[in-house]
């Protein structure tokens, strides 16, 4: 990424941040600290709303879906717990890996405190990459963000960690470019203009805000790569998943 | 040069922190002299006091004037339980396993609830302030099943305190209530100066901790949020040096010492852990000192509080 385009995603993302200050829900631990979270907003109920209305759901049939550990999808997830859908998650930043929530693990009445954080630590169960490379594949991908512009380019906290979990479920085979991928964000978050993104960025296809459901015509996608390169120096070089991945990845081109 | 100085300095700063933490934790003499330090790590003046500088900023010693360098207690106490948590601790959803940032759940956790619950404080208090440690899930959700009213602060008192009425919240909402990802949605949010007006007086505090010594002496993060907590309540007039304040820690928490007093900010009168509870009655009497870092902050707190409400 050129310095002078990582310049003005901050700006994008600091105007954002500016505005959703005055609609956000603080998070538990991080109060009002953007960079460390994505925030739930007032109305992210009709997003969920929105989301199990489309077709794309409808039809995911035996394939599964992912949602990213925000704040602002918490409501979906506890929907789909009450829509007997089991979801994958990540643990917060991918330190501890990825997480299943079935609602089967659920007890009635608790489907809000399970699609919390600290309930996905409470219900959810771990999954090792094999385990996850061994699943059904996934059909349609839920995540939040600081913002996204009209055609579909998101910029998330500013760490890259859904670019790597989507580049990572596309080196285990779970995606193939037909999957869905939808953004969850408050209305003053979208940015009102077409923006060129990075080869590596996730277009997403459909852009949901509780007052519209809004799909971008993104071009093909794929398959992605874990952008090894980039690692050195990064967060995600700490990430225990990491040496796990490689003999994963190893192991499949025995 | 400059890397071999780096590099020098790295190895004497891990030198320290070793004899820093093989100190006796009731010892509270200087480590040894500089010129006996120099000699003892083959190193100059100016490297032993870039290391030491090191680990002064990191909070571990400390140099006085004219006497010495002296290991912080309560930092050594901190850095000695954390080594041993990792085997009975459960992650945090945010900080996983970094104990730095939150005080964990651990294993064995529902026999300390089970002795709270039969301690006579624990019975009688109607309005019960129980911080926001992740060891203390069970006993916030035991309160409100009791029927009683429970006062937890934000993290770090950032956004003041919520307050949990066991009426207002529907039994299956509960468990959900009873976590910090829970409870603002579910209790209501109380300012710092607000407090007064929904609640006469704190009849028990309850407290997870980093570290707890026999006598009671607790030690919680860097930031002594217990400290904080405390001395806003009493400036409230909401708790008095008669209040009792009970904590719960793992066995491993539990320090074996007679420790100094004058740099610590809250002794329990009870500690409970999974196997033990331990009466501290003794140290009442001279319990809750506040130091005058901890008091500025408060007063600024507080202050803050009411000028945010007056605005």
């Amino acid at each position: 990424m050129t310095v002078e385009s990582e310049q003005s995603i901050q700006q994008y993302r600091e105007q954002v941040w500016g505005e959703l200050i005055k609609i956000a829900r603080p998070d538990s631990r991080f109060h009002w600290d953007f960079s460390r979270f994505i925030p739930d907003f007032p109305g992210s109920d009709r997003c969920s709303d929105f989301v199990m209305g489309l077709d794309a759901y409808a039809q995911l049939g035996d394939r599964q879906i992912f949602v990213t550990p925000d704040n602002s999808t918490e409501d979906l997830r506890r929907r789909l717990i009450l829509d007997d859908r089991p979801f994958l998650m990540t643990t917060y930043g991918l330190r501890r890996g990825f997480v299943l929530v079935d609602p089967a693990d659920v007890p009635p009445g608790e489907a809000r405190y399970a699609a919390t954080l600290d309930g996905a630590d409470h219900y959810g169960r771990a999954l090792s990459l094999s385990e996850l490379a061994a699943g059904r594949p996934v059909g349609m991908l839920v995540t939040g963000g600081s913002a996204v512009s009209r055609n579909g380019i998101r910029f998330g906290k500013g760490h890259g960690y859904f670019d790597f979990e989507w580049a990572l479920f596309s080196e285990l085979g779970l995606v193939d470019g037909g999957e869905t991928v939808i953004a969850v964000m408050d209305d003053c978050q979208i940015i009102d203009t077409d923006l060129p993104g990075e080869p590596h960025d996730v277009v997403v296809d459909w852009i949901v805000t509780p007052s519209r459901c809004a799909g971008t015509g993104r071009g093909p996608r794929g398959p992605g790569a874990i952008r090894w390169d980039l690692i050195p120096g990064s967060e995600f070089e700490e990430l225990d998943l990491l040496d796990e991945l490689k003999e994963v990845l190893d192991m499949g081109q025995e | 040069m400059r890397e071999h100085h780096e590099s020098l300095r790295a190895s004497v700063r891990r030198g320290l922190e070793k004899l820093a933490l093989e100190q006796d934790l009731s010892d509270s003499t200087p480590i040894p002299p500089e010129r006996e330090l120099m000699e003892r790590f083959d190193v100059s003046r100016g490297t032993l006091r870039s290391a030491i500088g090191d680990l002064v900023s990191a909070g571990l010693l400390r140099t006085e004037q004219g006497r010495g360098t002296y290991v912080n207690k309560e930092a050594q106490a901190r850095l000695l339980v954390w080594d041993r948590l990792a085997d009975v601790a459960r992650p945090d959803s945010r900080f996983h396993d970094d104990y730095r940032q939150f005080v964990p759940d651990f294993v064995g956790r529902d026999a300390c609830d089970e002795a709270v619950q039969n301690l006579a404080a624990w019975k009688n208090a109607a309005t019960v302030f129980i911080a926001p440690d992740n060891s203390l899930g069970g006993l916030r959700l035991l309160a409100l099943e009791q029927g009683k009213r429970v006062l937890v602060p934000t993290y770090g008192l950032r956004r003041g305190f919520v307050l949990l009425e066991a009426d207002l919240i529907p039994p299956e909402q509960r468990p959900l209530a009873a976590t910090l990802d829970g409870m603002e949605s579910l209790g209501t949010c109380v300012g710092v100066a607000a407090v007064p007006e929904f609640i006469d007086g704190v009849d028990l505090m309850v407290s997870g901790a980093v570290a707890v010594t026999t006598q009671g002496i607790h030690i919680g993060s860097e930031s002594r949020y217990l400290a904080v907590e405390l001395a806003v309540l009493t400036q409230l007039e909401l708790v008095s040096h008669r209040t009792p304040l009970i904590v719960t820690a793992h066995d491993c928490q539990v320090l074996e010492v007679d420790m100094e007093l004058s740099t610590v900010s809250c002794v329990a009168s009870t500690v409970v852990t999974p196997t033990r509870v331990l009466h501290c009655g003794a140290h009442t009497g001279r319990a809750r000192t506040v130091s005058r870092t901890d008091e500025r902050r408060v007063l600024r707190l507080v202050n803050a509080a009411i000028d945010e409400e007056v605005s």
